[in-house]
């Protein structure tokens, strides 16, 4: 069974406590060509999308769902909004929840809106959404 | 220094090669194949391996961090990936354009748009962030 609209309320159980070290957030800073010293150090503070690292592993356990029969190479990212309530400090454990908002189908494409809270502890980090389209084998080239 | 709508940010001009890439790849955890495999780009009917959609976001907010003196201030960002970056393997790879205009200031708050274009063309749509003046770090407030 494809993914559907009926999909729409699903959510996933938060994801592994994720621990944040300081040569994480230093790795992020640098792949994303960041060279404030404030990312860098045993206090370093994270860029405020650093939280995608967590955020990927809630969105696999979604993309992973063998009843939607997603593909991650035939998903691209429509869009994108965070609300960050603090930044992420080296030395937080954080988790991600992702739950299914909507799915629309047209064609053979499939519109996921999906929404994503990120906790430290009891501690809200960042409420984020976003998009993804995902195109059906069919529409696939064959090789 | 007062921030008033119309403040343009300094532009921030930045290559993106298929190292990047990967490193973002790394650093992200986001593998999925079209940001570093042409036969998978190819066959998903890309024009060619594309630059990571939260690559580009990120890069664009450091238009705004630079400006705000630090990541603290950011209160919400939010982005449409209406094009995609396509990363060329040719030991030059693509160039990102990223422009902000402060375009409302209320309650402490500043909300500043950003484009991002690459060859011209615009590749995030609706970009803007919100910063928290009263948390800037010397620079903007």
């Amino acid at each position: 069974m494809p993914i559907s609209e009926a999909h729409a309320g699903r959510t996933y159980p938060p994801t592994a406590p994720y621990p944040v070290s300081a040569t994480k957030i230093a790795e992020f800073a640098d792949a994303i060509g960041e060279t404030d010293p404030a990312h860098r150090g045993p206090d370093a503070i994270a860029p405020p999308t650093f939280v995608v690292v967590v955020s990927h592993h809630a969105w696999e356990q979604m993309f992973d769902d063998p009843e939607l029969g997603l593909a991650l190479r035939r998903i691209v990212h429509g869009d994108q909004k965070f609300t960050f309530h603090r930044p992420v400090r080296a030395g937080d454990e954080l988790a991600a929840t992702v739950t299914i908002d909507k799915v629309r189908v047209r064609g053979s494409a499939d519109i996921i809106s999906a929404s994503l809270e990120v906790t430290a502890g009891d501690e809200p980090v960042c409420t984020a959404a976003a998009t993804f389209f995902h195109s059906r084998e069919t529409a696939e080239a064959s090789a | 220094m007062s921030v008033e709508p119309g403040d343009r940010l300094p532009t921030l001009t930045v290559r993106i090669t298929r190292t990047d890439l990967v490193r973002y790849a790394g650093a992200s955890g986001d593998f999925n194949p079209i940001h570093h495999s042409d036969f998978f780009a190819d066959r998903v009917g890309l024009p060619g391996v594309i630059a990571h959609g939260m690559l580009t976001m990120a890069t664009a907010l450091r238009v705004v961090t630079d400006w705000a003196g630090g990541a603290a201030a950011v209160r919400s960002y939010t982005a449409r990936f209406t094009k995609p970056v396509v990363v060329p393997d040719d030991g030059v790879g693509a160039e990102l354009v990223v422009e902000a205009t402060v375009t409302a200031v209320a309650d402490g708050v500043a909300t500043v748009g950003i484009e991002a274009t690459c060859a011209g063309e615009k590749v995030l749509g609706m970009a803007r962030a919100e910063v928290d003046l009263s948390a800037v770090a010397g620079g903007a407030a």
